[in-house]
């Protein structure tokens, strides 16, 4: 596995594995939260049953983690591509009251749905934009927070628009059985997965999070991949602001800042470094749904609540710590070798 | 075989007030490694810098292939055929090897799924896997994300991520700024026989180095640098050790006597 010369004979490169051991440590910090999830959901099954494994159940899990997974999918984007997006409260709360004031003065659902979505990927223009100009995106993101959220009350005129009924089919109304939020995020997911691994926009994107300047030297305007991380995260946003709306049938235009604790919690359980560049959809997805399982079971047995934060945050620490592990032990395997020759 | 690939002239470069070049000459033939010795501060990296594009000269002509050209960006530089390997390395940690070496030069799917930007891992692999045996190089599975690779390794593929681009056209050119510097005995042979390998396909190699006798081992042709002053150039079969390091300290004196009959 060390650098080595081929000899003459050519040797075919396609056939190197890693050796074992590096084989299992790149699998417990690719899919350690996979097994970290179905440990937490047999367990569960034991300790709460018969009520916790029960298909009403499990979509009732989904459904409330949909919500902390949208929005978390535009914290996830916006890390990756290396700038954390605080406004996305604000985002979530103006798409919302102009969704609701559109559709409360005569136009229709969908072309009110468009406008917000199109509106949240402007905000995050705006956002990308002023964060090229090399300020930091944390104190950028923070003022775009407080501009959104007073946008969003002076549309509302400082109430809540309610009476949104026609938002129902993205809120409580069920699809083969599915809720529309389980639909919608499985969907977001999906897509933005896909887009992240297989296209060459999306492969660009992470590597301009891990090293713009690598990228900048492939010859690439590493800029533009910025600026798309935050656009993709202000449309999350957006798309959160319409499903809490849906949910519902009314529009607040307070910024509710605690979602950003939540899916920045699913983030980091997910191992999404927050230095940019590495990270995946799918996980942080399970980091959602895990947040929602626990709460669920704690609920399930009458615990306190406070207990699930508490359970949480120990989760966070735990899965920090098999990460350092794991690159400890890398590291460390890999100057042995070096030593060995 | 000995075209010209890049050839600089007259070329000055100040930073303010420092004159980190003067008045130099220099060139590099196709299939050729150029060492570039010197002194701390002699003005090397400057030097490369002047050649990648990376930075504007003060004044003075380069020309690539015969014909003039002037650099506004490191990518003006791609375009005419010439990489530049950084001391720092510059790969994405996450990504793996395959993906470090094509990136910004992806194979995207056959059909809609290519139109949409889908890129094609497996051919990517393939050719990353190719390119790299082409090189006589063996790293690790190609799929390895680059920071579960050794110091050695990691050298090897950001040398072979210039390689690759420059060894399309036989008309490359591959400036690296001391890719030994982080390595041991070993790796560094390796990377020397990879520097001779490249050249005898028809690349011109500038290499800047501290390491004299890599140099002495590898280059065909050695310009030492004294505080921004060419003082000698000269192939490396016609010097010897104590020559480069007499030139290097500024203890021997130029072959190319300051007097304005120089220009000649
Ligand atoms: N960005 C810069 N600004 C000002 N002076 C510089 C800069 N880069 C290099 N220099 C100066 O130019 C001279 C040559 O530097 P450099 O090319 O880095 O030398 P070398 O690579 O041979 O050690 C030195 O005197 C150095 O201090
Ligand atoms: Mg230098």
């Amino acid at each position: 596995m060390t650098v080595t010369i081929a000899a003459a004979k050519a040797v075919n490169a396609e056939k190197d594995k890693d050796p074992a051991l590096i084989r299992w440590l790149i699998f417990v910090r690719d899919r350690g939260i996979f097994v970290l999830w179905a440990v937490l959901l047999i367990a569960f099954s034991i300790w709460a049953s018969p009520y916790f494994a029960s298909l009403d159940n499990g979509i009732l899990i989904a459904n409330a983690a949909a919500l902390t997974a949208i929005f978390a999918a535009g914290i996830a984007v916006g890390i990756i591509c290396g700038a954390l997006d605080l406004s996305i409260p604000g985002t979530a709360a103006l798409a919302g009251c102009v969704c609701g004031w559109l559709i409360t003065h005569g136009t229709p659902t969908g072309l009110a749905i468009v406008v917000a979505l199109v509106l949240g990927g402007f905000v995050g223009l705006i956002n990308g934009l002023i964060s090229l100009r090399g300020f930091n995106p944390i104190i950028v993101t923070i003022g775009t927070l407080s501009v959104m959220s007073g946008a969003a009350a002076g549309i509302a005129g400082g109430y809540t628009i309610s009476g949104l009924d026609s938002l129902v089919f993205m809120g409580t109304d069920r699809f083969a059985g599915l809720p529309a939020p389980v639909w919608i995020t499985a969907a977001l997911f999906a897509l933005l997965t896909v887009f992240l691994t297989r296209t060459r926009d999306g492969i660009r994107m992470m590597a301009v999070g891990g090293n713009a300047e690598a990228v900048r030297r492939s010859g690439i305007h590493a800029d533009r991949y910025k600026v798309l991380g935050f656009v993709i995260s202000g449309f999350c946003a957006a798309l959160g602001g319409l499903v809490t709306t849906a949910l519902v049938t009314e529009a607040n235009p307070a910024a509710n800042v605690s979602i950003i604790f939540n899916a920045l919690t699913a983030v980091a359980l997910a191992g999404v470094s927050l230095a940019g560049g590495r990270g995946s959809l799918p996980r942080v997805l399970v980091g959602a749904l895990i947040l929602g399982t626990i709460s669920n079971a704690l609920t399930i047995k009458g615990v306190s609540p406070y207990w699930a934060t508490a359970t949480t945050g120990l989760l966070l620490l735990g899965s920090l710590a098999v990460e350092k592990w794991v690159s400890t032990t890398v590291s460390r395997r890999l100057v042995q070798h070096e030593v060995k020759r | 075989m000995t075209a010209t690939a890049l050839e600089l002239s007259n070329i000055d470069m100040h930073y303010g007030y420092v004159r980190a070049l003067d008045g130099i000459d220099i060139a590099v033939r196709q299939g050729e490694v150029l060492g570039l010795l010197g002194d701390n501060g002699a003005g090397k990296s400057t030097l490369l810098k002047v050649m990648s594009g990376a930075h504007q000269p003060t004044s003075g002509e380069i020309r690539v292939h015969g014909t003039a050209a002037t650099f506004g960006s490191p990518a003006d530089a791609t375009h005419a055929g010439i990489q530049m390997v950084y001391q720092d390395l510059a790969l994405v940690d996450a990504q793996d090897i395959a993906t470090n070496l094509n990136l910004g030069r992806e194979i995207l799917r056959r059909g809609p799924l290519g139109w949409l930007g889908f890129v094609d891992h497996k051919a990517q692999r393939r050719r990353s896997a190719a390119e790299l045996e082409k090189l006589g190089v063996r790293t690790a599975a190609v799929t390895r994300p680059v920071e579960m690779l050794s110091g050695g390794q990691r050298q090897v593929v950001a040398l072979a991520r210039g390689a690759t681009r420059v060894n399309g056209e036989q008309s490359g050119i591959l400036l690296l700024d001391e890719p030994t510097a982080a390595l041991g005995y070993e790796q560094t042979q390796q990377v020397q026989s990879l520097i001779r390998r490249l050249a005898d396909q028809g690349v011109a190699c500038v290499l800047v180095t501290h390491n004299l006798p890599l140099a002495m081992a590898v280059c065909d042709r050695i310009a030492v640098l004294n505080r921004g002053r060419k003082v000698a150039d000269i192939p490396a079969a016609e010097t010897e050790n104590d020559h480069l390091v007499g030139w290097i300290t500024g203890a021997r004196a130029s072959m190319f006597a300051p007097a304005p009959e120089a220009a000649a």
